[in-house]
């Protein structure tokens, strides 16, 4: 399978092309662009996770997957996450993890690669958003999207602290500690107003703009209920 | 105090290199990341002198904008502090100088030092049917101002006048006037045109536009968006 | 006419020099900036050769798509009888190409996608199915023909395809495509796939002739940022 990135950092756009009839790529619903025609789709659940009723519960990750099977060598499926912003692929190695943020999960390939779901990490990460980390363990390749570009940081010996609205994903071996930031929480949005100290050795990757910023920014457009309904 | 603006002009990111003893005061929900050895506080309404005004208005007509702001001080030795703000779009650094004030769009303010001071100057009209209203802050004093702009920054040094759709205006020196005006005859077809109001500026100074508009882009996203309590 | 596409390709706008006697017709909210001497009329799409019935008929679908939220059908016309500029620009973030029709060329855009035209252009509206009529899923499309120039937007980044045979694309990705392609609107696998892929509809390119596929989705950004939003 060979990937090529386009359109990065602004607006990019992952482009894949099958080595052969019965490769397989995983990808986010809602991320196909284009395909070529005798790619075929197949929808199913997400692995071992219990069926609930409201998509919301899983903040930006819905309930199924998409796997597509190339039907000839030369076959094409073009991908592109939801915000605008950029993509990276990256190769992990077998055991090695990535932390990743739910929303930021656009595609994969390798059928060994886990993406985990269930994975007991630090609850409430990123706010009240219904936004969570995934744990990404290789081997394989796992593609991700940004709202904004990605900014990537090196922690030293002195730690580094960052918005958890603006936070990708790291990788292992980072210890990482969430906590309120200043004293207007109750200013904020839902899952603004935390952020989050790393340390110890490893990369953080930012996005350089904030799905719940967005989400702010965008509150006040949407249309409003009409009194008496339920909803 | 320096700006590092990367990854321009969609996905702008300014990184404020701060030395020891700076500080920079910084619209609150702009921060993305710091240096662990910078202080912070959180400060009331950035306007002084009309609070009343500023306490009278919902979220929703300051385009999202909280007016609080935190300041950033390095305590501990040099540092920095990333900003960016909600949308896509480029960042500027504008130099405030005595006798030049600059005239900022409401939502386009980010982050400026204490040597500059910002009040508020309420226009006081809503555009039709849009939900735009124009609100302006003045900056005057001595240093730099970070904006930020919904799209690419257009600079225009104007010496003239031009007729500019109001979400499209960033900022603009002391030197140019404005009125505002219905943009065709008529408020019916000012309403059908989706034009609203629009502004004519004259004078001789600096205009800074950006290149997309928010309020259409929120109308064009958020009528699709599931529906709100009122 | 002439004219500037500036700050492409990620936040495209288009600045148009106005003779007297030239006529620019470009998508309502669109305009940005222009001199003083630049008339402004606003007028329905209804065609340019549309007859009384088409034209009674074409208003009180556009009254209804105003009042219900769905896009314009009122365009601005630009004149400068003594001269002028005009700069218009698109409301979501991406790029503008101008592409010349004459000798009976045909351009089909998406309905989101039109930004401005110049000439003797004459843009017909194309619902592929009653519910796209009220805004509902499906492609609405722009027909263009005539002589002049089209100025079509993308959402993201534009990639030029040259179709010869068969393409698939998302139909929220199709900017623009020439009329000699034959098109089918359906959904990317079976039944399942409609109902659980969520995947919206896509459109079925075959022939020979360029497509431009954008590499943002607004219905995609809905998904992505609703599960985000409170209230």
């Amino acid at each position: 399978m060979r990937h090529e990135i386009l359109d990065a950092p602004n607006f990019a756009l992952l482009k894949l092309r099958f080595d052969g009839a019965g490769e397989q790529a995983v990808a986010e619903s809602g991320a196909l662009v284009a395909k070529s025609a005798a790619v075929t789709v197949q929808t199913s659940l997400r692995g071992g996770l219990i069926a609930a009723a409201k998509r919301s519960v899983l903040g930006g990750e819905s309930l199924f997957q998409n796997t597509y099977t190339a039907g000839a060598a030369g076959d094409e499926l073009w991908l592109a996450p939801a915000a605008e912003g950029d993509l990276k692929g990256r190769v992990l190695s077998a055991g090695e993890s990535f932390f990743l943020q739910s929303g930021a999960y656009l595609a994969h390939h390798g059928p060994e690669l886990v993406v985990d779901t269930r994975w007991g990490g630090v609850r409430g990460f990123f706010g009240g958003l219904g936004l969570f980390l995934l744990r990404i363990s290789g081997p394989g390749t796992v593609f991700y999207g940004s709202y904004g570009a990605l900014h990537e940081v090196e922690v030293g010996p002195g730690g580094y602290t960052a918005d958890t609205g603006h936070v990708v994903a790291f990788t292992e071996g980072l210890e990482y500690r969430v906590r309120p930031f200043g004293g207007a929480k109750g200013l904020f949005f839902s899952g603004e107003g935390l952020v989050c100290d790393f340390s110890g050795r490893g990369s953080v990757f930012l996005q350089t703009r904030s799905p719940a910023s967005l989400a702010s920014f965008l509150h006040p457009y949407r249309p409003v209920k009409a009194r008496g309904s339920s909803e | 105090m320096q700006f590092e603006l990367r990854y321009q002009p969609a996905h702008t990111l300014a990184i404020v290199h701060l030395s020891p003893g700076e500080a920079i005061r910084a619209e609150a929900s702009s921060m993305i990341s710091m240096t662990s050895g910078l202080a912070v506080s959180t400060d009331g309404p950035l306007a002084r002198g009309r609070g009343g005004l500023l306490r009278g208005m919902g979220r929703a007509m300051l385009g999202g904008e909280s007016f609080f702001t935190n300041t950033f001080t390095a305590v501990g030795g040099a540092g920095h502090v990333t900003l960016a703000p909600a949308l896509c779009g480029d960042l500027l650094v504008h130099d405030v100088r005595p006798g030049e004030d600059l005239l900022i769009q409401g939502s386009s303010y980010v982050a400026a030092p204490d040597t500059v001071t910002l009040d508020t100057q309420w226009q006081g009209m809503k555009g039709f049917f849009s939900g735009e209203s124009l609100f302006f802050l003045r900056a005057t004093g001595d240093g730099p101002v970070l904006l930020n702009a919904f799209g690419a920054i257009q600079t225009i040094d104007l010496d003239g006048e031009l007729i500019v759709d109001t979400g499209h205006l960033v900022a603009f020196t002391s030197g140019i006037q404005y009125r505002v005006t219905t943009a065709s005859p008529g408020l019916i077809a000012s309403w059908l045109s989706g034009e609203g109001f629009v502004l004519s500026v004259t004078g001789k100074g600096r205009l800074y536009l950006q290149t997309r508009n928010p309020s259409e882009y929120g109308v064009a996203v958020g009528s699709s968006l599931p529906p709100r309590e009122a | 006419m002439q004219y500037a596409v500036e700050h492409g390709p990620v936040f495209a706008w288009l600045r148009v020099l106005l003779a007297p006697g030239d006529v620019l017709q470009a998508e309502a909210g669109s305009m940005v900036t222009r001199t003083p001497g630049v008339q402004m009329d606003t007028r329905l799409n209804a065609g340019r050769r549309a007859g009384f019935f088409r034209f009674i008929v074409a208003f009180f679908v556009a009254l209804a798509r105003k009042l219900f939220g769905g896009e314009t059908m009122f365009v601005n016309e630009f004149s400068a009888p003594g001269g002028g500029e005009v700069v218009v620009a698109p409301s979501l973030s991406g790029h503008i190409i101008g592409k010349q029709l004459g000798g009976g060329r045909r351009l089909f855009v998406q309905r989101g996608s039109y930004l401005a035209s110049t000439g003797d252009v004459d843009t017909r509206v194309r619902f592929t199915g009653l519910r796209t009529l009220l805004g509902g899923e499906g492609l609405v499309l722009l027909e263009c023909s005539g002589d002049g120039e089209v100025f079509v937007n993308s959402y993201g980044g534009i990639t030029e395809v040259p179709v010869d045979g068969t393409f698939v694309v998302d139909t929220g990705h199709v900017v623009a495509f020439d009329g000699t392609l034959d098109f089918q609107v359906g959904s990317v696998g079976g039944l399942k796939s409609l109902l659980f892929s969520g995947e919206g509809l896509v459109c079925k390119f075959r022939g020979r002739g360029t497509l431009y596929v954008q590499s943002r989705n607004l219905g995609a950004l809905v998904d992505w940022i609703s599960p985000l939003l409170s209230g």
